[in-house]
């Protein structure tokens, strides 16, 4: 271990001493001030945060707001479904078998056994068909227990389907007639 | 071997090491005053302010042997003290409190050397004469002493203060002042001459 010299020695022996120094007369209250102006700060901070979010809240709420009151309502999808679930099976029963008759009519037309006035003309049947299921669907929501809304609901299914089975049938049976003086004429 | 506790020994006086195994000595610290601690985890400001007075002389004598200024050193260690208690948090215990405020303020006093821009120059160790003077102290008024350290320059006094009196090897102090190894030494001994010197010039004045 190295030896000590005469100053290391000196400042050892007085070590205590020279860690006794005193700040200037009121470093106390000066550090009192300080304490309190951080924990204002601290505060101040917290407002400012607080303040923002807020704002930031505030805005957008105000933004959703303005768009529920700005944007046109979405129309209510307001169909049998939501009369009764029985009335939910007959709905499905109905458009299954529909879009079904939309399927084969589109198979047709496909195999070329339909002339552009004959697709005109179901394109115009399908048009007032839709048009007159808006009708109906604004009825039902403005009036979902009313009987005779549900039965004219009823009604436009049963006559869509009826339409769409009837024209295909009759054009899957010009299709078999074809076939079959196509081949007695081979 | 060097006493590892000596820089916090002689200047907490909220600390104490626990009478464990003595190979724990280094992690367990038992502040006495980790009541007081705990409240200045929660920003209790009078706790705070207590613990500014239990340590507030110790952490003073250091700023201002390293600003060497007693305005600087005041704002130097109160903002120090600021400082700790924004981050108390990150204070583990691992060390005693005592030398974990001691660090920040030594920090915060070399900031304010920077500021001043002190430069803490490389000194060659030919350039350094070093004499050695086994004399035993004798008895020298602390104020005297005092007088003398503040007298020092900057490099010296700050070196003289790290290695001395705040226990960091010259591998730290070249580290914190961005010095060399051997710069940090040559400077410290440079600084002791300094300071045997401006003691003898004292003790002639006294006398006469």
């Amino acid at each position: 271990m190295k030896e000590q010299d005469y100053i290391e020695q000196l400042i050892g022996a007085n070590l205590d001493a020279l860690n006794d120094a005193e700040p200037a007369d009121g470093h106390f209250e000066r550090f009192e001030l300080k304490l309190q102006q951080q924990k204002q700060g601290k505060v101040f901070r917290l407002q400012s945060v607080l303040k923002v979010a807020a704002a930031v809240v505030f805005v957008l709420l105000a933004v959703n707001q303005a768009r529920i009151y700005l944007l046109p309502e979405k129309p209510q999808q307001f169909t049998l479904a939501n009369v009764s679930p029985e009335y939910r099976e007959v709905e499905f029963y109905y458009t299954n078998a529909i879009n079904s008759g939309i399927n084969d009519w589109k198979s047709l037309v496909d195999a070329g056994l339909v002339s552009e006035e004959e697709q005109q003309a179901m394109k115009n049947e399908l048009k007032d068909f839709e048009q007159r299921f808006q009708n109906l669907q604004a009825e039902l929501s403005a009036n979902p227990n009313d009987e005779r809304v549900i039965n004219a609901m009823l009604e436009y299914y049963q006559a869509k389907l009826s339409v769409i089975t009837m024209i295909v049938t009759k054009l899957q049976e010009a299709k078999r007639q074809n076939n079959t003086k196509h081949e007695i004429e081979i | 071997m060097k006493n590892i506790f000596r820089p916090v020994q002689h200047l907490l006086p909220g600390f104490r090491l626990s009478n464990r195994n003595q190979n724990q000595l280094e992690t367990s610290y038992q502040n006495i005053h980790q009541e007081l601690i705990d409240r200045c985890r929660q920003g209790d400001r009078k706790a705070q302010f207590q613990l500014y007075k239990v340590y507030y002389k110790s952490m003073y004598s250091v700023c201002l042997r390293i600003v060497g200024n007693e305005a600087e050193a005041e704002d130097a260690m109160q903002e120090a003290f600021l400082n700790a208690f924004r981050k108390i948090d990150s204070y583990r215990g691992e060390v005693s409190f005592g030398a974990w405020l001691k660090k920040i303020v030594v920090n915060r006093s070399l900031d304010c050397l920077k500021k001043r821009r002190v430069k803490f120059e490389e000194v060659t160790e030919r350039s350094a004469g070093v004499e050695e003077d086994n004399r035993q102290p004798e008895v020298i008024d602390v104020n005297v002493i005092k007088r003398a350290i503040q007298s020092l320059p900057d490099g010296y006094r700050v070196v003289l203060s790290l290695h001395l009196i705040e226990g960091y090897d010259h591998e730290e102090i070249s580290q914190i002042l961005q010095i060399s190894n051997s710069a940090s030494r040559t400077q410290y001994m440079r600084a002791k001459n300094k300071l045997k010197e401006i003691l003898k010039k004292e003790q002639i004045y006294s006398y006469n």
